[in-house]
C-alpha cells in the first residue's frame, strides 16, 4: 500500500510541471520521440506491433522496420501450426496493420484451430488470445467463418473467472484477482460478442457492464484529477505497473464498449481524468510505455462514452511588455480539431485576493486560422501577478455535450511580467543621534554607477528605493536581499522592507557592531531585488562604504574562518632541497706542505746530528746466526713500521691489528734473542 | 555432467567482469526508485549508462527483498537512489547499510527533489552535504532561470556555474547550461572531501517560491551547491544532486535559454553533464594505479636494502589511468616524490617520458634515520595516489670518512718521520760502537 501512496505522491511530482491543472495533447515532440525510440528493428511480433502502432496512430509516414523481414516473419508464424497462441495474435496484429499477403487457407486453418482453443481453453490469457485472434481473422479475411457457435458458452466461462469487485481472475486455479486481467477480459468478451452468430443474452451483457461500473469504483485519483488504476496485489509472475494496468482497462472498456448498443455509465470527468493521466506522464523513454500510453490516448479520440477535451495553453507567463495575448488551445488527445466551441473565461483572481474576481464572464474569441482561442488584451487592472483564470469549454452543438467531456471549470495559473519602475534610489550617512545628513548620494539604479561612502559606529547608513509596477501600483518583490560583503569575503544578509512604494533599509552600526565582529575596513554593498514577474530582476554593486568600527573586546565572537578556496588544497606543493651541512673550512694545501717540510726538518737535523756525531755500526754482530737474528729483527721492526704506513693507506683497522699481531709476535721473539744476544756480549765484555 | 563443467567455465569470465582492482569501474548497479515510471521518463540517463557496459538492476525502494549484500559479498558494485522521498527502504537497507557500502569503496548516487525525506537528507548529511531545512524551499533564482513560457515561478534554473575540472566534467566543454528543479544544499565546510560541481549563480537563494520572504534565507547566491561529488578517502565516490528532474528525458531534451542570455540552446546540457560526471563517479575516469615503484643508486640496478647518507639515487614510478576499458598512461608534470622522516627532506618534481613513466634522481640527505619515500599524489578529482615505502639511511661507516686530508699531513708527516726516527735510533742505539 505504501507504495502505492508513494508512488502516487511522486508521479504526481513528477508530472508537476505538466499538469497543474493543465495537459499538452499529443504533439510534434512526440512523433519525433516516436521516430527515436522504435528503430531499432524490433526482435518479436509483439514489439513489432506496438511499433506499427504508435506509428498508424501517430500518422508517421516513415515505418519503422523493413516490412519485408516482418511479413515473412507474420507468414511464418501463421503457417506453422505449432506456433503459440500468443505469436499468432500479434502476427495477426501486424498483418492488419501491414497487409501481407496470407492465403485464405492458411487463415482457414487458424480459424479451426482457435476455435476447438476457445472451446476447450481454461486460463483467461488462451481465451483473449484466440478469441482475439478469431476477431482479426474476420476484419482481415471476409470469406473465412470465424463465428463462433457456442457464443454464450464462451461468453460465460469468461464471466466465470470475474470477481464481485468487477476485477478478473487469470484462470480459475489462481484465486488472485487483478486489474489487468480485467481489462483482458473485456476485451475478449467484446471480441466474443462481435464473433457470436446468435445474439448474446442482453441480461449477461448489462450483468457485466455493471461490472465495469465497480471496476471504476476502485479507480485511484491524484490531487490533479488525473485518474489511474493500479494492480494491487504485486504477486504473479510480472508485476504491472499503474500505466500498463490502466492502459489494459482503457483498450478492453473501448473494445467492449464498442460493440455493445447501450451506453456504458461513466462519469465523463472519469474518462478526462484517464486522459490527463496519460498524456500526464509526458514522454516516455520506454518503448511499451510509448506504446501503452498512445494506444489508449488513441481510444479517446473515439469512442461510444466520452470523448475527453483538452484545453491548453502555449504560453501561461504573459508578458506585459510585449503585450501578448492569452492564447487557448482545444484540442482532442492526440492533438486532432475539437467540435465548434467557445472557450468562456468564468473569472480570473489574483493568487493573493481569492474572493475579488478581476475579470468576470468573458468569451474568448475564435481565430479560424491559427485555431486558437484567444483573449484579445488583458483589462487595466491586470497588473504583474500571479493569477488563476478560471476557463470554462461551452460546445455549441448541445448534442456534443453527451459525447465530449470538457470538465467543466479549468483552473490555471497565470503569471503576468512586466517591467517594475526602479527609482529614487539614495544612499546615505547619517548622524546617529540627529539624524542629519552627511553625506548623501543618490543613485540610478539601472545604471553602473557606485558610491564611496564612509562611517563609524556612531553614524548610520540609510539606503532607499521606490519599485512601482507598470500601472503605477505597489509592487513587493519576492527577493529584495542587500549583502554587505567585508573585504575577507564575510558577509552579511538584510531583507529589505518597505513602506508603501518605499523600500528602505537602515544600518545603525553601533547596534550591528557585534553582527559585523568589529570588522574595520572597506564593506561591499550589493542589492539584489527579484521576482517571479519582474523582468528586470536585478543583482548589483551599489558601492562601497569604509567603516570605522571600535576595536573588538576580548570576549567578542570570532568572525568565522573565510571558505577555503577547493582548487587551492590540490595543487603541487612547493620543491624542498636539503640543504647539505657545510664542510669545514681547511688551510690552504701550500701551507700544509710548507708545515710539512717544517715538520720533516727535525727528522733530517737527527740524521745529520748522527753523522756528525760519527755513529758507526760496528757492534753489529759478526756471527751468522746473531746476525740474521738481528736482520729479522729489524726487518720486523720495518714491517711494522710499513704496516703503519699502509694502514694510512689503504688497510683497515681489522686488518692491520691481525697482521700487526703476526708481526709483533715475529719481531718480539727476534727482538727477545737479538737483546739477549747483546745483553749476554755486553756482560761477558764487563765482566772480562 | 560434461554439460555442467561447461556451463561453470562458461561463467568463469562472466562471474570474473565484476568490480576488482584491475578493472575499477562498477560493473553491477542497483537502482532504487518509488515508482517504476521513473525507469521509463529517465531512460535516456539510464542508457547512458547501459551502454557504457553497466548492468542495471532496477528494484522499487521499499521492496522487501532488496538487499546490498548476501553472505558478506556485495551483489552491487554501485547505487542509484532516484526514491526521494522513501521513507524507509524495504529489505536490509537501511541508512548505516548505504553508508557501509560507501565504506568499503562502492559508488552512489543520490537524487533529491523537493520533497525529499528525512532518510534521503540523513544519508546526504552523512556524505557532508546539507540540504536546505526548510522542507518547502526550493533553489529559486529571479535573474538565472530558464525561459519558459509555461513555468513563471522562477524554479526552474539554467546554471552555468560548472567546477574547473577536465576530469570531472570531460575535456569537451559544457556550452549549454544545465536544467535544475529542486532543493539546494550547502556544502559542511569542515568536509575536505566534498566538492561543488555545480553552484547557483550569485543572484539565487533557497525559500519556497509561494510565500515572501520573511527571513533571510539560509542559503543564498553562489554558497549554494546544486550538485556535489564527494571522493572519500577509499577512493568511492558520492554524486548528491537536488534535483531528480534534472535527471529526466525532459530536461535531456529539452532547450534552454538563460534569462538576459540572447542564446537559445536546442538541447540543454543536462545530458552531457550527468552523463559525463556519471563516467566519474563510476570511475571510468580519473582512477589512478601506481605500479613499479623502483629505487636505487645511479649506476646501478639493483634496489639496495639500505642507503648511506650523500649517496645519488634515482627514483622512478608508473602511473596509469583507467579509460574505462583499458589502463592509459597518466602524463602530468606535478607528480611529486618526497623522501620522509618525520617530515619531507627532499620534495622533487618527477620528471615523465609521457607514456606513464615518472622518474627523477636526488642525493640522500646528509641524515642518517628511517626514511620513506613518499608519493602523495591529491589532485581534484583523481583518486589519491598514496605510496610508501622505507627505506633506512645509515651514517658513513669508519673506513668511508676522507683519507689524505692536505690539512693533516703536517701530522702525517709528523708521525712518519717519529717512526723513520725511531727505526733508525733503534739500529744506532744497538749497534753503536
Amino acid at each position: 500500500m505504501a507504495t502505492t501512496a508513494v508512488g502516487a505522491a511522486f508521479l504526481l511530482l513528477l508530472l508537476l510541471p505538466f499538469c497543474i491543472s493543465i495537459s499538452q495533447p499529443i504533439s510534434d515532440s512526440h512523433r519525433s520521440a516516436a521516430s527515436n525510440l522504435f528503430t531499432e528493428i524490433s526482435p518479436s511480433l509483439e514489439d513489432a506491433y506496438e511499433a506499427l502502432r504508435v506509428f498508424e496512430i501517430l500518422s508517421i509516414e516513415k515505418k519503422p522496420i523493413v516490412t519485408k523481414d516482418t511479413c515473412e516473419k507474420v507468414l511464418e508464424n501463421l503457417g506453422s501450426s505449432s506456433s503459440p497462441l500468443k505469436d499468432v495474435f500479434y502476427a495477426l496484429k501486424v498483418n492488419g496493420i501491414l497487409k501481407c499477403k496470407v492465403d485464405d487457407a492458411v487463415f482457414k486453418d487458424i480459424a479451426s484451430r482457435l476455435k476447438a482453443t476457445v472451446h476447450d481453453a481454461s486460463t483467461l490469457l488462451d481465451i483473449y488470445y484466440s478469441v482475439g485472434s478469431l476477431a482479426l481473422i474476420k476484419d482481415q479475411a471476409s470469406n473465412v467463418d470465424v463465428l463462433l457457435t457456442d457464443a454464450n458458452g464462451v461468453f460465460h466461462s469468461i464471466k466465470a473467472l470475474s470477481q464481485s469487485d468487477g476485477r478478473w481472475r487469470y484462470s480459475s486455479d489462481n484465486p488472485d484477482s487483478s486489474t489487468y486481467a480485467a481489462g483482458l477480459a473485456l476485451e475478449a468478451l467484446g471480441g466474443v460478442i462481435s464473433l457470436a452468430s446468435s445474439e448474446i443474452d442482453q441480461n449477461k451483457v448489462s450483468i457485466v457492464k455493471i461490472g465495469i461500473v465497480k471496476l471504476f469504483d476502485s479507480i485511484e485519483k491524484y490531487d490533479d484529477g488525473a485518474f489511474y488504476f493500479d494492480e494491487k496485489s504485486v504477486r504473479g509472475s510480472e508485476h504491472q505497473g499503474s500505466l500498463s494496468t490502466t492502459s489494459s482497462v482503457v483498450r478492453g472498456v473501448a473494445a467492449f464498449a464498442a460493440v455493445t448498443s447501450g451506453k456504458i455509465n461513466l462519469p465523463g470527468d472519469t474518462i478526462l481524468g484517464l486522459a490527463k493521466f496519460f498524456l500526464g506522464i509526458g514522454i516516455p523513454g520506454d518503448a511499451k510505455d510509448f506504446f501503452n500510453q498512445v494506444e489508449s490516448l488513441s481510444f479517446f479520440e473515439s469512442n461510444r462514452i466520452s470523448i475527453p477535451l483538452i484545453l491548453s495553453l502555449p504560453e501561461t507567463v504573459h508578458s506585459l511588455t510585449k503585450k501578448s495575448q492569452l492564447k487557448v488551445k482545444v484540442n482532442t488527445v492526440l492533438g486532432s480539431d475539437a467540435p465548434p466551441l467557445t472557450v468562456k473565461l468564468v473569472r480570473a483572481f489574483s493568487t493573493g485576493a481569492k474572493n475579488s474576481a478581476i475579470i468576470e464572464s468573458k468569451e474568448l474569441q475564435y481565430d479560424q486560422e491559427s485555431g486558437l482561442h484567444f483573449l484579445d488584451t488583458l483589462p487595466e487592472n491586470v497588473d504583474v501577478g500571479t493569477y488563476v483564470f478560471v476557463l470554462e469549454i461551452v460546445l455549441h452543438d448541445s448534442e456534443s455535450d453527451k459525447v465530449y467531456a470538457t470538465g467543466g471549470q479549468i483552473h490555471v495559473p497565470i503569471y503576468v511580467t512586466g517591467v517594475i519602475k526602479v527609482g529614487s534610489a539614495e544612499i546615505a550617512v547619517l548622524d546617529s543621534d540627529l539624524g542629519n545628513i552627511e553625506t548623501h548620494k543618490t543613485l540610478d539604479l539601472a545604471g553602473n554607477d557606485v558610491a564611496s561612502l564612509s562611517a563609524n559606529h556612531l553614524q548610520k547608513l540609510r539606503l532607499s528605493f521606490q519599485l512601482e509596477t507598470p500601472y503605477g501600483r505597489v509592487f513587493k518583490p519576492h527577493q529584495a536581499i542587500l549583502k554587505l560583503k567585508h573585504e575577507s569575503k564575510i558577509e552579511h544578509i538584510f531583507l529589505v522592507g518597505n513602506t508603501g512604494k518605499k523600500f528602505e533599509i537602515t544600518f545603525d552600526f553601533l547596534g550591528l557592531v557585534e553582527k559585523l565582529f568589529y570588522l574595520s575596513g572597506k564593506y561591499d554593498i550589493e542589492l539584489t531585488v527579484g521576482d517571479a514577474v519582474m523582468e528586470n530582476s536585478f543583482s548589483r554593486l551599489l558601492g562601497h562604504v569604509e567603516l570605522d568600527l571600535p576595536e573588538a573586546p576580548e570576549k567578542a565572537a570570532r568572525p568565522p574562518p573565510p571558505p577555503v578556496d577547493p582548487y587551492s588544497r590540490y595543487g603541487p606543493k612547493a620543491e624542498i632541497i636539503h640543504l647539505f651541512r657545510a664542510p669545514e673550512k681547511r688551510p690552504p694545501q701550500k701551507l700544509s706542505l710548507v708545515f710539512l717540510g717544517l715538520i720533516l726538518l727535525p727528522f733530517i737535523g737527527f740524521l745529520v746530528g748522527l753523522l756528525r756525531l760519527g755513529v758507526s755500526l760496528k757492534n753489529f754482530p759478526g756471527s751468522t746466526i746473531p746476525a740474521t737474528f738481528a736482520t729479522l729483527f729489524h726487518l720486523g721492526l720495518a714491517a711494522i713500521l710499513l704496516l703503519y704506513v699502509l694502514f694510512w693507506l689503504k688497510l683497515d683497522l681489522f686488518t692491520t691489528l691481525k697482521t700487526l699481531g703476526l708481526l709483533g709476535a715475529f719481531t718480539m721473539f727476534f727482538g727477545h734473542r737479538i737483546l739477549s744476544y747483546l745483553a749476554l756480549t755486553s756482560s761477558k765484555l764487563k765482566s772480562a | 555432467m560434461a554439460k555442467l563443467i561447461f556451463l561453470i567455465l562458461t561463467l568463469i569470465p562472466i562471474l570474473c567482469t565484476s568490480f576488482s582492482p584491475d578493472k575499477p569501474s562498477d560493473r553491477r548497479i542497483l537502482v532504487l526508485v518509488d515508482d517504476f515510471a521513473v525507469k521509463s521518463s529517465h531512460s535516456l540517463y539510464f542508457k547512458s549508462l547501459q551502454s557504457r557496459g553497466f548492468d542495471l538492476d532496477f528494484k522499487l525502494a521499499d521492496d522487501p527483498k532488496i538487499a546490498l549484500q548476501r553472505y558478506g559479498q556485495y551483489l552491487y558494485d554501485g547505487l542509484v537512489l532516484f526514491s526521494p522521498t522513501i521513507e524507509r527502504f524495504g529489505g536490509s537497507i537501511d541508512a548505516a547499510a548505504i553508508l557501509d557500502f560507501v565504506d568499503s569503496g562502492h559508488d552512489l548516487i543520490v537524487a533529491a527533489d523537493n520533497n525529499a525525506s528525512d532518510l534521503i537528507r540523513e544519508i546526504a548529511t552523512e556524505c557532508g552535504v546539507d540540504f536546505d531545512e526548510d522542507y518547502t524551499a526550493m533553489v529559486v533564482d529571479h535573474a538565472g532561470y530558464a525561459v519558459s513560457s509555461t513555468e513563471g515561478d522562477h524554479t526552474l534554473i539554467a546554471s552555468d556555474d560548472f567546477i574547473k575540472s577536465d576530469v570531472i566534467l570531460g575535456s569537451k566543454k559544457i556550452e549549454a547550461p544545465v536544467l535544475f528543479q529542486g532543493i539546494g544544499h550547502s556544502l559542511n565546510p569542515s568536509n575536505r572531501l566534498v566538492l561543488k560541481v555545480l553552484s547557483a549563480s550569485p543572484t539565487a537563494f533557497s525559500a519556497n517560491p509561494k510565500s515572501k520572504l520573511t527571513s533571510p534565507p539560509s542559503l543564498l547566491g553562489s554558497s549554494i551547491s546544486l550538485v556535489s561529488v564527494i571522493q572519500a578517502r577509499n577512493n568511492a565516490r558520492i554524486l548528491i544532486s537536488g534535483s531528480l528532474s534534472m535527471f529526466s528525458n525532459r530536461f535531456f531534451n529539452s532547450g534552454v535559454q538563460k534569462a538576459g542570455s540572447p542564446t537559445k540552446h536546442d538541447k540543454s546540457g543536462n545530458e552531457q553533464f550527468l552523463t559525463e560526471l556519471s563516467k566519474w563517479v563510476l570511475h571510468e575516469r580519473g582512477h589512478l594505479k601506481a605500479v613499479n615503484v623502483k629505487h636505487h643508486k645511479v649506476g646501478e640496478t639493483d634496489e639496495p636494502s639500505i642507503y648511506r647518507i650523500n649517496d645519488d639515487l634515482e627514483y622512478s614510478v608508473e602511473i596509469y589511468e583507467w579509460s574505462g576499458t583499458t589502463w592509459e598512461p597518466y602524463v602530468a608534470d606535478d607528480v611529486q616524490v618526497q623522501f620522509y622522516m618525520m617530515s619531507p627532506y627532499v620534495l622533487k618534481n618527477l620528471a615523465n617520458d609521457k607514456k606513464g613513466h615518472y622518474f627523477t634522481s636526488f642525493k640522500v640527505p646528509d641524515v642518517y634515520g628511517v626514511f620513506q619515500f613518499k608519493v602523495e599524489y591529491n589532485r581534484l578529482g583523481y583518486t589519491s595516489l598514496s605510496l610508501a615505502k622505507q627505506i633506512p639511511v645509515r651514517p658513513f661507516r669508519h673506513n668511508e670518512y676522507e683519507r689524505f686530508i692536505p690539512a693533516a699531513y703536517p701530522y702525517y708527516g709528523a708521525a712518519f718521520s717519529m717512526m723513520a726516527g725511531f727505526f733508525v735510533f733503534s739500529a744506532v742505539h744497538l749497534y753503536n760502537k
